[in-house]
């Protein structure tokens, strides 16, 4: 196995699995880095141990507006990238209309399968609340990877089971995303006291942030908050998500040292 | 009891959650509410933030109920509000024509959802009439028109301290966008900003006897004889006149040499404030004009405006002319063209105002 940089292992966290078969890629985090290192010169192929068969089955809960539909999107089109078949679910059931809808035809044109209400879906529908999508229920029998981003309205992973066959999954991942600049999970005792409310969690993310005003500092004392979190809970602190603006500056940064994963923002176009 | 906010901080949050952290923030003792689309969140978090720091909440049966609640509350010597949007703010008129009546210094956030409806949980600026003049009176209500998290907390806060100072009801009109949205905004504990609280007070069961101690206190809202009501209305009339220079507000963006002067409230005045931006890049002179108090209108500074060489005025509204009737009635007398930009229902980005200026000049 060739050695790789650090981006694109950090890119990949979550599938670069212990499995034995190969794969070869070249991430956008390896260009990048082969750029940087070798100016314009032949871009280097890396060789990753990839356990083909292995889907990936993730679910990405959190408090409201904690950023579960950005990393989802996010972790989507990362898998996308090496994986032919991904498709990303919308799970909320209160506002169904209007986490991904807006976005829908531009993940789409991405690459990604998105299961959510479209404007044609919606007519008439109003305030219908608790309203699942039976292509949302029956999405575990499609091939390839599946993405859950389980919008508000239910608690934790309690959505999951509107989804036929996902608890049992033995693929599946409940990441939960934290913002600590979120007054309802600002500390260690209200994260953890949140955390154990929920039915499962598999790991938390590091997800802190003031939109536009967010600096390193801020980041790191989140990162310092859900660490410590994470040890009481036992559970492990899965990466840290940071908007790729801030790439330069993480990198120089004692953060950049720490498991972290680039974001695109998305959610700004979708206005809800 | 704990503070739930102490200093400043730093936060990400929704329109709804800033809401409620702001009510906390302003010494708030219950909050009333019936669940409804777009403000349901307001209600969550007060409902999960409240218990913590011995604040209370009741959820009545409908928005009637909701509203009543509060003036009885605030009767009783509580700072009261309650949350709504819609056919909820429909409901409620009739609670806050009696808060007008006896000068009751309720609060209510209304997050705007589309209409006509009682059904529609969509964004929209359609509830402009119903909040300035919604009532069977004379509209003595005071009325700001939020444009983002930080105003929401801002403008939540200073809700209670206008309505218990002046005694009249007062709204907060935010819209289904604002409630929606994430944005980073500074929270802080009023005292840190000088800002002093008003103790609420009751209005009834005061001590001392009546007749010898002090006068009786009349909480009226029926009046028997035509003359008393007149006399009423026109003395609660000239009380909201002499308050409206202390009360109103209003943004202005490069207004003073503006030929084209875009007006428009609420969130889509930040849009105004973009396509003047880009308008002046252009070397188009707009300027943007956003009146924060709706009721009272900042008619004044208006005129003055429109007197220093504006050529044309262009209303923007998520709405079908309902700034636009506000303007006709504030501004009456005023010889500057009118020409709108009206979509009910949609979000209004600097784009759509840019296109709609040029094909103006």
């Amino acid at each position: 196995m060739a050695i790789m940089p650090r981006e694109s292992r950090l890119d990949l966290r979550g599938i670069f699995l212990s499995g034995e078969c190969s794969l070869t890629l070249q991430t956008a985090a390896v260009q990048r880095h082969s750029e940087a290192s070798s100016g314009s010169g032949p871009k280097k192929e890396v060789q990753l141990h990839l356990p083909e068969a292995v889907r990936v089955v993730e679910a990405f809960i959190g408090e409201y507006a904690s950023g579960k539909s950005e990393l989802a999107i996010n972790r989507a089109l990362e898998l996308r990238q090496i994986k032919e078949s991904v498709t990303l679910v919308d799970l909320d059931i209160v506002e169904p209309f209007y986490t991904l809808r807006p976005l829908r035809e531009l993940l789409q044109q991405k690459g990604l399968t998105v299961v959510a209400w479209g404007k044609e879906d919606a007519f008439g529908l109003g305030e219908t609340g608790s309203l699942v999508n039976p292509a949302a229920r029956w999405v575990m029998r499609r091939t390839g990877d599946i993405i859950m981003d389980v919008g508000y309205g239910v608690h934790g992973a309690a959505a999951l089971n509107l989804v036929e066959g996902a608890m049992e999954s033995p693929e599946l991942k409940v990441w939960t995303v934290i913002n600590v600049g979120r007054p309802m999970t600002s500390t260690v005792a209200d994260i953890v006291d949140y955390v154990r409310s929920l039915k499962r969690v598999d790991g938390l993310i590091n997800n802190t942030h003031l939109g536009d005003e967010t600096t390193i500092e801020f980041i790191q004392q989140g990162l310092k908050i859900i660490t410590e979190s994470a040890q009481i809970l036992g559970v492990p602190l899965v990466y840290t998500a940071v908007d790729e603006k801030l790439e330069k500056h993480v990198l120089a940064s004692a953060l950049g040292r720490s498991e972290v994963k680039f974001i695109h923002r998305y959610m700004p176009k979708a206005r809800w | 009891m704990e503070k739930p906010v102490t200093g400043t901080k730093k936060v990400f949050m929704t329109g709804n959650e800033t809401v409620a952290w702001a009510a906390l923030a302003a010494d708030v003792d219950i909050m009333f509410g019936y669940p409804i689309t777009p403000q349901n969140e307001i209600m969550h978090y007060w409902t999960r933030l409240a218990p913590k720091y011995g604040r209370q909440f009741l959820q009545t049966e409908d928005e009637i109920s909701a509203g009543f609640t509060v003036c009885g509350a605030i009767i009783a010597g509580k700072k009261a509000f309650t949350a709504t949007a819609g056919p909820g703010n429909t409901l409620m008129q009739e609670p806050f024509s009696m808060a007008e009546a006896m000068r009751l210094p309720t609060v209510a956030i209304i997050q705007q959802r589309g209409g006509p409806s009682s059904g529609t949980v969509i964004y929209s600026q359609q509830e402009v009439t119903l909040t300035t003049y919604g009532g069977n009176g004379e509209g003595h209500r005071i009325v700001y028109s939020t444009a983002s998290n930080q105003e929401l907390y801002d403008y939540t806060i200073k809700a209670f301290n206008s309505a218990w100072k002046y005694r009249f009801p007062t709204f907060v009109l935010g819209d289904g966008y604002q409630a929606k949205m994430r944005e980073p905004l500074e929270i802080y504990d009023p005292a840190t900003k000088n800002i002093q609280m008003i103790k609420p007070a009751p209005m009834v069961g005061l001590p001392g006897q009546i007749g010898v101690d002090r006068e009786p206190q009349h909480l009226c809202n029926i009046y028997s004889l035509e003359e008393e009501l007149y006399e009423v209305v026109l003395r609660v009339q000239a009380e909201y006149e002499k308050i409206c220079p202390e009360l109103v507000e209003y943004e202005c963006r490069d207004c003073e040499d503006a030929e084209i002067l875009i007006v428009s409230h609420g969130v889509v005045s930040s849009s105004a404030e973009d396509a003047v931006i880009a308008l002046r890049a252009q070397g188009i002179k707009a300027g943007s004009f956003r009146p924060i108090t709706l009721r009272p209108f900042p008619d004044q500074k208006l005129r003055e405006i429109l007197a220093s060489g504006v050529k044309k005025m262009l209303v923007v509204e998520s709405a079908y002319g309902q700034l636009v009737r506000l303007l006709r009635q504030e501004m009456y007398g005023m010889t500057v063209p009118m020409e709108t930009l009206m979509m009910p229902g949609v979000g209004i980005i600097d784009a759509d105002i840019m296109s709609k200026v040029k094909s103006l000049i």
